[in-house]
């Protein structure tokens, strides 16, 4: 009689550490189990591997004169305008204007008849070295694709794989 | 009873009042004006999306390589296939049309105040549901406008501050359109938003349920008994009417004006004349105006403000002497987003 009644409060704080311990080792695993099982999923939707890039070949530097231009079509058919401003030998010799805008990614085109590149997704305009003049873009650049002059040929560096678009069946 | 019932009751016991007390709501009088009964009409048209939207689910094939060239099967060779589709298409046009009317009506009858806070927030959930749905789907098309509109607006997600970039490769698995970002969309729109928009719409009526509608009174209105007819069988005749109206509609605009396809989508050139669907417009045209990353933060903004409207008014009528400012700001919000539309409408670029 009574060792018990001496014991009772250190029998109910020895079940309370129990019950708080088990609780909190029950919280962990749920936590830490579905935890992990959501960052699968996370990790799982996430994009993996990087966006296969190669640096491709565009032309020896001697095949270009100060002031031409060339049009390059790259694996993934884009069309990249490579042009040469300077005479050092050096890779700030050369620009390759993409045709992706600035904006909001649309393909800008060259309009001859008016000596600009426009882009039709929220008219955008951008002068002969690829300088937004008007619209959203305006202030932007058309950005150069990544250049680089290795022993005398110019490489940049581009989209390897295109997208698969059928032709149309008719 | 019967045996029957007798039968189902020794394995489902549930009490007949119980259950009719759940179901048959009392409904206040003026729902038998039909432009209260709107919220029903998206429910309707969302059964129509998820039938038709199934169906068509059996022939479409989410890849660059095939998507375009099935859709094609769909509306050229399958049998009905183009009906159904169409059907689809215009379920969509008019499903988020009634959205907006809803929601249109809820705002003037000032019914998002005190208690139902809560469910206007629920229904703005809806309403971005519902847009991302009609997004996702004309994605599936593969055609250019399809193509570029993706294309611009996962470069619009992109632009937002910190999270942009993350959210862009999530919506296109990868940096740019790949063979992968179709599936998504396709997932996004036949799984993912059709289960968050039904798991929504539960909430919203079982808060429309317990809050119930709010009161309004017609001086026309016979004074019957409280004001309140029942749900069942009234209501439901009600909804029955709408719904077959509404299939005689989808049907005629369907023969009347069937989807088509425009031409395949090229990653290499952008369309000359580039347009959303017309539900963007607004969007679209704000695009045009402010550009970049101001663009993106003010649409922020502006949906934050949608989203807390309920305690912006709470606070206009407790602070200010503009008790009826909701009103004034509606009509100008209402004829700003009418105007823009019209504008975009009207020009090419
Ligand atoms: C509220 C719900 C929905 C809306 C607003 C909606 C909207 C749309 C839109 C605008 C399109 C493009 C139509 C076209 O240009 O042909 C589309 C296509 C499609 N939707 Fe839905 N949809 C909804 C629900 C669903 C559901 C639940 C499914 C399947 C379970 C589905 C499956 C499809 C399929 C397979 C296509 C591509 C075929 C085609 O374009 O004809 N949709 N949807
Ligand atoms: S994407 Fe070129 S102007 Fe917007």
């Amino acid at each position: 009689m009574n060792r018990r009644s001496q014991d009772a409060p250190a029998d109910t704080r020895r079940r309370r550490f129990i019950v708080a311990v088990s609780r909190a080792t029950m919280a962990a695993g749920l936590l830490g189990g579905y935890g992990v099982f959501g960052s699968v999923l996370g990790r799982f939707l996430y994009p993996a591997g990087d966006s296969g890039t190669v640096w491709q070949f565009v032309t020896p530097t001697d095949r270009l004169a100060v002031g031409d231009s060339l049009i390059y079509t790259t694996p993934a058919g884009a069309e990249v305008h490579v042009t040469r401003r300077d005479d050092t030998g050096a890779t700030g010799d050369f620009t390759a204007l993409s045709n992706v805008c600035p904006h909001l990614g649309c393909q800008v085109h060259w309009q001859p008849q008016h000596n600009r590149y426009f882009c039709p997704c929220h008219n955008g305009v951008f002068d002969r070295e690829g300088r937004g003049v008007s619209g959203p873009p305006e202030g932007m650049v058309l950005s150069g694709y990544p250049i680089e002059v290795r022993g005398g040929m110019v490489f940049i560096k581009v989209e390897a794989t295109p997208l698969v678009v059928p032709e149309r069946r008719s | 009873m019967t045996a029957l019932s007798r039968w189902i009751d020794g394995r489902i016991p549930i009490e007949p009042g119980a259950l009719r007390e759940l179901t048959n709501e009392p409904v206040p009088y003026h729902l038998k004006r039909w432009w209260f009964a709107l919220g029903g009409t998206p429910a309707y048209l969302f059964v129509v999306q998820v039938v038709t939207g199934v169906l068509l689910a059996f022939y479409y094939q989410p890849h660059p390589s095939t998507a375009y060239e099935s859709v094609r099967y769909i509306t050229e060779d399958a049998t009905f296939g183009w009906y159904l589709r169409s059907v689809h298409k215009w379920a969509a046009t008019l499903m988020i049309a009634a959205v907006v009317l809803h929601q249109l009506r809820v705002y003037f009858t000032g019914a998002y105040r005190k208690p139902r806070e809560l469910n206007w927030m629920v229904g703005m959930l809806l309403l971005i549901c519902t847009l991302m749905l009609g997004f996702t789907g004309y994605s599936l098309v593969f055609e250019q406008l399809s193509y570029w509109g993706a294309t611009v607006s996962a470069n619009i997600a992109d632009t937002i501050p910190v999270v942009g970039g993350f959210l862009k490769r999530m919506l296109l698995a990868g940096e740019a359109y790949n063979e992968r970002t179709l599936a998504r969309f396709f997932v996004l729109h036949a799984a993912v938003l059709p289960g968050f928009l039904v798991a929504l719409v539960a909430v919203h009526i079982a808060l429309v349920r317990i809050q119930g509608v709010t009161e309004l009174r017609f001086r026309d209105e016979p004074p019957q008994e409280e004001g309140k007819f029942p749900f069942i069988p009234d209501h439901i005749y009600t909804e029955l009417i709408i719904g077959l109206v509404l299939m005689v509609l989808l049907s005629a605009l369907a023969t009347l004006a069937p989807a088509t396809m425009g031409p395949l989508a090229d990653p290499m050139t952008t369309p000359e004349e580039i347009k959303p669907e017309w539900f963007f417009y607004v969007t679209f045209r704000w695009l045009k105006l402010m550009g970049g990353t101001a663009a993106v933060l003010s649409m922020g903004l502006i949906v934050f403000v949608m989203f807390a409207w309920p305690f912006i008014d709470a606070w206009f009528r407790r602070r200010t002497p503009f008790r009826e400012a909701s009103v004034w700001i509606g009509v100008a919000a209402t004829l700003l987003i009418i105007g823009m539309t019209v504008w975009e409408a009207l020009v090419p670029h």
